[in-house]
């Protein structure tokens, strides 16, 4: 599938998950977007990283709304530790829309090269620069840990003390800064060259080695996936306006 | 072919020149050597012949650089991309960032300059094998090693198939085995595509080796211009500090232990050293 039409699916399942009462994010996500995931072949990946995202907010919403629903019914446990059935329908409709939430963001990022989307993106006319800064600011971390790490090293064999209480912890940081500022300005000059070297600059179409296929089809599909996505939105805000 | 006239350049904020009056002449297929000590111009050069100096570097420039005719100094940078290529000696900053395989790396220039995807992949394929690298072709750039990156950002380069070459310390992270192959690649490039390559080195044995000629750098001012023997052979060798390869050293202490004026054209390779001893 085209990233492109990718992207739209994730912002149109969003949109709508959004957008329906919160039973029916729950028959989304059971109904649309796991059979997508099963489709696209990343459902074990998907479940995984999913749990290990929506857990963090799960269990704190579940516990604080069930326990703390001021006047709420108890269905589990008694007296003031008891979980109130209020809170915990409350919760439920708060975790369907960070599932939603969450589950359109991974079936877009474990489907798509980010590289890809945004080749596709510049083939229709976004900036080369963007698509540059986009990909390179996702490898940038790694890179960056690496080498405050071998500064850190390499002013460790020099004597710092980065053990111990916390003032000694910040007063490492200090020496750390100062080198990794300065080595990352003068890598973003050589990069540059670099880049120049590499005819980044030069005016005129771009060609990519990896083949992104599109169909009329998926035109079509975009469209509709769009058009609808904007009904969905106008509708719920309508909606929200008469209730 | 790069003509460079009465080329004198001061980076921006300094007094004295990093160039001094040069005027060279390199004809197409031609392996060049360029050495020096360090602050002596080296790099300084290798960006006037690519353009970079004055168009990337700021400072002030007089004279001119022309390549095939044209006046670089005339060309925007990205037009100047696919007729010269540079590559400098650190190779983790070479490579793009913006792709995640090596293959795709080294067609990142090709795509730029809007390469059919039909002629992308031979072209891409053949400077990976060139460089000893078609076996890498999916792995991430960042975890190659610093020597098989450097061959990396020189196949990147090779791949776009300028006519000019320029290398700033290009085997800097290399291995003698890896250093012998680069050198061997770029004296096929001039040779088969008539390219001119240009190297700065500190590796005086394969630049002796590999040059067809050799330009010693002083100051910013070229001292010496000739073959590497005649180079390496000048009595004024030590005063421009230059350096030596360690057979030339050597045949110049056999000539003083013998008690020999010092005459004619000193050994600067194995070859030349066993001829001269047999």
């Amino acid at each position: 599938m085209n990233p492109l039409t990718k992207l739209v699916l994730a912002g149109f399942l969003l949109v709508l998950g959004l957008a329906v009462p919160w039973p029916g994010t729950y028959v989304l996500f059971i109904a649309l977007i796991l059979p997508l995931a099963l489709a696209g072949r990343i459902l074990k990946p998907f479940l995984v990283a999913l749990f290990k995202l929506i857990t963090p907010f799960a269990v704190p919403m579940i516990l604080i709304q069930g326990l703390f629903w001021t006047g709420g019914t108890p269905v589990i446990g008694e007296g003031p530790l008891s979980l109130k059935a209020e809170g915990l329908l409350f919760s439920a409709a708060s975790i369907g829309r960070i599932l939603i939430l969450a589950s359109s963001f991974l079936l877009l990022s474990l489907s798509t090269r980010t590289d890809i989307l945004m080749r596709d993106l510049v083939q229709r006319g976004l900036p080369n620069q963007l698509l540059y800064i986009v990909v390179t600011s996702l490898q940038i971390l790694p890179r960056l840990q690496a080498r405050a790490r071998t500064i850190l090293d390499a002013q460790r064999s020099r004597g710092l003390e980065t053990e111990g209480n916390l003032f000694h912890r910040l007063r490492a940081v200090v020496p750390l800064v100062g080198p990794l500022l300065l080595s990352s300005l003068i890598d973003v000059e050589e990069r540059a060259l670099a880049l120049e070297g590499r005819a980044f600059n030069r005016p005129g179409p771009r060609t990519s080695l990896i083949e992104i296929s599109d169909t009329r089809r998926e035109a079509l599909a975009r469209i509709g996936l769009s058009v609808a996505a904007v009904v969905i939105f106008v509708i719920r805000i309508a909606w929200a306006l008469v209730s | 072919m790069i003509e460079v006239r009465d080329l004198t350049y001061s980076y921006p904020g300094t007094a004295a020149p990093a160039l001094r009056a040069v005027n060279l002449s390199i004809p197409r297929g031609q392996v060049v050597g360029i050495v020096g000590a360090n602050g002596a111009g080296k790099s300084t050069l290798c960006y006037a012949l690519t353009g970079y100096v004055p168009h990337f570097f700021a400072g002030s420039m007089s004279g001119t650089v022309r390549v095939d005719g044209r006046d670089i100094g005339k060309v925007p940078l990205g037009q100047l991309a696919a007729e010269i290529g540079l590559v400098f000696h650190n190779p983790f900053n070479q490579i793009s960032g913006a792709r995640l395989t090596v293959l795709e790396e080294v067609a990142f220039g090709l795509e730029n300059m809007g390469v059919e995807r039909g002629a992308m992949l031979p072209r891409a394929l053949t400077a990976l094998q060139a460089t000893g690298l078609e076996h890498l072709t999916e792995r991430s750039p960042y975890s190659l090693s610093g020597g098989e990156q450097q061959r990396l950002a020189i196949a990147a380069i090779l791949a776009m198939e300028p006519s000019v070459m320029v290398m700033d310390e290009p085997t800097s992270q290399l291995d003698p085995v890896g250093t012998r192959e680069v050198f061997a690649v770029l004296r096929d490039l001039a040779r088969s595509r008539r390219a001119t390559v240009v190297v700065a080195e500190h590796k005086l044995g394969w630049l002796a080796a590999f040059s067809d000629r050799l330009i010693g750098i002083h100051n910013g001012e070229i001292v010496a211009d000739g073959t590497p023997q005649e180079v390496f052979s000048s009595e004024r060798i030590d005063e421009w500090r230059l350096g030596q390869p360690l057979v030339t050293k050597v045949g110049r202490a056999v000539e003083v232990a013998e008690g020999r004026p010092r005459t004619g054209l000193l050994p600067v390779t194995v070859e030349q050293a066993l001829d001269a001893l047999s």
